[in-house]
């Protein structure tokens, strides 16, 4: 095994630190963007660009409450992008076991 | 990214993440052994040397219930920080649980008062019957709780909260202070360092299992 197997959408330090705290919330939990932000020390525009590419392959959700300066943006790790995580940490552990 | 600094990544971060989306960290529970030591120990200094009991003066209850106070304020205060930003399930869940535990309090005082006006007994009966009964009722209800979502040492720490209250009940109206104050202490201070060992070690074996 090598790590092309791992999951190219997860196996980049801005979005596995992305998926990884959301998968710290209880399912059917969802965090405000400005608290990942907070959490991962990205930049809002670079946060917003990782969302993206997770939110296209069905990794996470992403809802917009309220509008102008008192919108709120929250975000929330989908079935899918549950598992994913499961099966990039077990392909992780293969790896660095010689598996 | 190598597989190692991967691993390595995804363990810290799941820590990170759990420990600052958990309010009950070690402080909170240090604050509450602190703040169960100088309340009890208040009330115990005020009444050890009464003879026949009669309760506590009004001083020594107003430090009592303001350092209560303090304890409520600190955990509300943990759990608004660690929880901004979350919402969902988890947070209705809890707030209601909460709104239940306010409701069971509540009806303790009341069930209580109603025991007290019942017939007449003496001071030390009212005070022994009012604090233990509290302590003991909550801590049923919050082992209840801790049960259902399988917190296991949740249970343990409620179930440990009512033998010490019912062992202050055996203690009499002037021990029984003392020992809520000296068993709560020792036990919320067991706990910080349980809370405190966990969240090292739920790094380590993490970083250990990915093999980082």
């Amino acid at each position: 095994m090598s790590a092309e197997a791992l999951d190219p959408l997860i196996h980049v330090p801005a979005r596995l630190q992305i998926v990884a705290a959301l998968a710290a919330l209880p399912d059917g939990d969802q965090l405000s963007f400005k608290r990942l932000q907070d959490m991962i020390e990205l930049t809002p525009g670079n946060l917003i660009t990782h969302l993206r590419k997770l939110e296209e392959a069905g990794y996470l959700t992403t809802r917009k409450t309220g509008s102008g300066p008192a919108s709120r943006t929250s975000v929330a790790l989908t079935h899918d992008g549950r598992l994913a995580l499961e099966t990039y940490a077990t392909t992780l552990r293969g790896l660095l076991n010689g598996v | 990214m190598e597989p190692r600094e991967a691993a390595r990544l995804l363990a810290q971060t799941q820590a990170d993440a759990r420990r600052s989306l958990d309010f009950r960290a070690p402080w909170v529970s240090l604050v509450a052994a602190m703040v169960a030591l100088a309340s009890f120990g208040i009330v115990w200094l005020n009444v050890r040397t009464q003879h026949p009991f009669t309760g506590p003066s009004p001083v020594a209850l107003v430090c009592f219930y303001a350092l209560i106070a303090f304890r409520i304020a600190t955990v509300i205060y943990a759990y608004a920080r660690a929880r901004t930003g979350v919402s969902g399930h988890s947070v209705k869940v809890q707030r209601n649980e909460a709104a239940a535990m306010g409701a069971a309090l509540l009806a303790c005082y009341l069930l209580l008062i109603a025991i007290a006006t019942g017939a007449h007994h003496s001071a030390g009966f009212y005070w022994s019957l009012f604090l233990n009964g509290t302590l003991i009722a909550l801590a049923v209800i919050w082992a209840g709780r801790s049960a259902i979502h399988r917190s296991w040492q949740q249970v343990a720490l409620a179930v440990s909260v009512a033998l010490i209250a019912a062992v202050g009940a055996i203690a009499g109206p002037r021990g029984m202070w003392l020992v809520n104050g000296v068993g709560l202490c020792a036990l919320l201070l067991a706990n910080a360092a349980i809370v405190t060992s966990r969240r090292r070690g739920g790094t380590r074996t993490h970083t250990v299992r990915t093999g980082a």
